[in-house]
């Protein structure tokens, strides 16, 4: 039988005259039968226009000078040598990887530890619910919402002073690096949920023989977890880590709406800046020098991490 | 036995403490919400609420802000957009694996690569491109490109899960007479409604959320999707709004996405295979 290597060829071609067509053909879809590639453009084409197009735009625009009026003045690498002393820049990188580390380090590793203590007592549903509920809220929803807790008045300076701790009247929004720590504490208790939903779909699917054979050996609590179960995570936990390393690397829409990366720009990140740059100065050129920049290191990043954890598996 | 009792105890200890943590913000949001936007005081936000003023909050962003029309916008954008792409995705990933394509696998990375880079990227040249060619502020522009952003996943995940029908049930159909396209349709749409729901719904969740276009792309009330009306309220335009009046407009717009994921959340137990590429 090799049918199937000539298969998209005319009904009329096709063996076995024997048999009547069952439903007859529009001609409308003649052209699509004959002609695979009929079915792959539609997708090619939108990718290639909206997506790789632009793409090349952006890096052609960041060696530019453009405001957005007449013609964009080709500069060479202008943009990303003024990028090297550009104070923001400074500020924003440092934000940037600030984000990384406590988007990599808190909701994933929480998410964790709530889906290793409830994935196998009964009831664990109920208990998980609390983590999934602030799942439903996005970025922007966020951010207006924990505006309120924040404020100077707001809930988190009353609970600080009813605890009688410190910092009563903390302008948590108000100074560059306290005010990235507390929209990463709003971002962890988002993103909790989404971690501890993909480890629980983990546990749930890794086999049960190994676990139950170190039961048997009186293996329990956290040297079951150490040395059972936490190796049988490890590939999962690659993923969700990497999954919010290139997440947070990307940060915006919660810095959007809490402080639009102020006061002062001291809490802008990479992709806030870029914005700004772009949107608030009219520097088309500059800012797209940042997306470049920021595109190389999400892509540098992604890469060395996938690389170091496929090596560290190999022994 | 009672020492794996008593490590069940704590680990149900541990569970409830964090919880409650995590609780915490959600009733204040609730809470709050709930409450007369007149006279509102700061200092009573922690205390249970007495009143239920929600809709008249609710009617208060209406009167403030235009939300609704946010919220048709958004509504529009997340239906039609996923939909067009999980249909491009699904044909794609048709003429890949079930066509079989000549340099099939180049093809799918072509589409999926599409996915690699920040959406950064994007914004600077369809904000000129859009400005020069008549889509920006426009519905049409702003379909077409979440229609674009979306494509790759839908291709990815179509193309698993055409890889698990077999190949004979093609020859099948095709022996008896059928199109190409008429297989396409009338067999592997239908076998493959869990994939193709489950992609949808993710990509309506992130159509929905989504800020960064809607912030670029968009100026007039009748075309800017919700989350940029919400940002909006939180910035200088709206200063002034009453908390409860805000927090009223955070809920309304997460109640959708809430919606359809308690709908829809078998699904993802058996629509999807990410991780079978």
């Amino acid at each position: 039988m090799s049918a199937h290597e000539t298969l998209p060829r005319p009904r009329s071609a096709a063996g076995g005259g024997d048999s009547p067509p069952r439903a007859p053909r529009g001609t409308g879809f003649r052209l699509f039968g004959r002609f695979r590639f009929g079915y792959l453009s539609p997708a090619v084409l939108v990718v290639a226009v909206l997506l790789y197009l632009p793409f090349l735009w952006t890096v052609y625009l960041s060696m530019t000078r453009y405001d957005g009026l007449g013609s964009p003045v080709f500069t060479g690498l202008e943009n990303y040598t003024r990028l090297l002393d550009d104070p923001a820049m400074l500020t924003s990188i440092r934000n940037t990887l600030l984000w990384v580390l406590g988007t990599t380090v808190l909701p994933v590793g929480l998410g964790l530890l709530v889906a290793v203590l409830s994935y196998d007592i009964r009831g664990g549903g109920w208990y998980r619910l609390p983590f999934l509920l602030p799942y439903a809220m996005s970025g922007a929803g966020l951010g207006l919402v924990w505006g309120f807790i924040l404020q100077p008045d707001g809930v988190a300076n009353k609970v600080l002073g009813f605890l009688g701790m410190p910092g009563g009247e903390t302008a948590f929004l108000n100074d560059g690096p306290e005010n990235t720590l507390a929209m990463i504490v709003v971002w962890t208790w988002q993103q909790l949920g989404v971690n501890m939903l993909l480890f629980v779909v983990g546990l749930q699917s890794i086999p049960r023989a190994p676990i139950e054979a170190a039961r048997l050996d009186g293996a329990s609590g956290w040297r079951l977890f150490r040395h059972v179960i936490w190796p049988l995570m490890r590939p999962l936990t690659t993923v969700v880590v990497g999954l919010a390393l290139v997440a947070s690397l990307k940060t915006f829409d919660i810095v959007w709406v809490m402080t639009q990366g102020g006061p002062g720009r001291t809490s802008e990140t990479l992709a806030v800046t870029m914005y700004r740059d772009v949107f608030v100065a009219d520097e088309y050129g500059y800012g797209s020098a940042i997306a470049v920049l920021l595109t190389t290191v999400t892509g540098l990043s992604s890469y060395a991490y996938m690389r170091r954890q496929t090596r560290r598996e190999d022994f | 036995m009672s020492a794996p009792r008593a490590a069940g105890t704590l680990r149900r200890a541990v569970l409830v403490a964090l919880g409650l943590l995590w609780l915490f913000p959600t009733y204040l949001i609730v809470a709050n919400a709930l409450r007369p936007a007149d006279g509102y005081r700061p200092d009573d936000a922690v205390r249970p609420p007495t009143d239920f003023a929600l809709l008249a909050n609710i009617g208060e962003v209406w009167e403030r802000t235009d939300l609704e029309q946010g919220l048709l916008s958004s509504l529009l954008y997340s239906l039609v957009s996923p939909a067009l792409a999980v249909l491009v995705g699904a044909l794609a990933a048709y003429a890949i694996v079930v066509l079989r394509l000549r340099h099939g696998f180049a093809w799918f990375m072509l589409i999926f690569g599409g996915t690699i880079f920040p959406l950064q990227m994007l914004l600077v040249p369809l904000f000129v491109g859009y400005s020069r060619f008549g889509l920006y502020d426009g519905r049409l522009g702003m379909v077409l490109v979440y229609t674009a952003i979306n494509v790759p996943l839908a291709a990815l995940v179509m193309r698993n899960f055409f890889g698990g029908i077999a190949i004979s049930v093609f020859e099948a159909a095709r022996m008896d007479g059928a199109s190409t396209f008429g297989i396409f349709w009338r067999i592997h749409l239908p076998l493959s409604w869990t994939a193709l729901a489950a992609v949808f719904v993710l990509e309506f969740t992130f159509v929905w959320n989504d800020l960064l276009f809607g912030l670029t792309l968009t100026q007039s009330e009748t075309v800017r999707p919700a989350m940029t009306e919400l940002a909006a309220l939180t910035t200088d335009v709206y200063a002034g709004t009453p908390v409860p009046v805000a927090l009223a407009a955070g809920l309304v717009v997460s109640v959708p996405t809430v919606a359809l994921f308690l709908l829809t959340q078998r699904l993802f137990t058996r629509g999807l295979t990410l991780t079978q590429v």
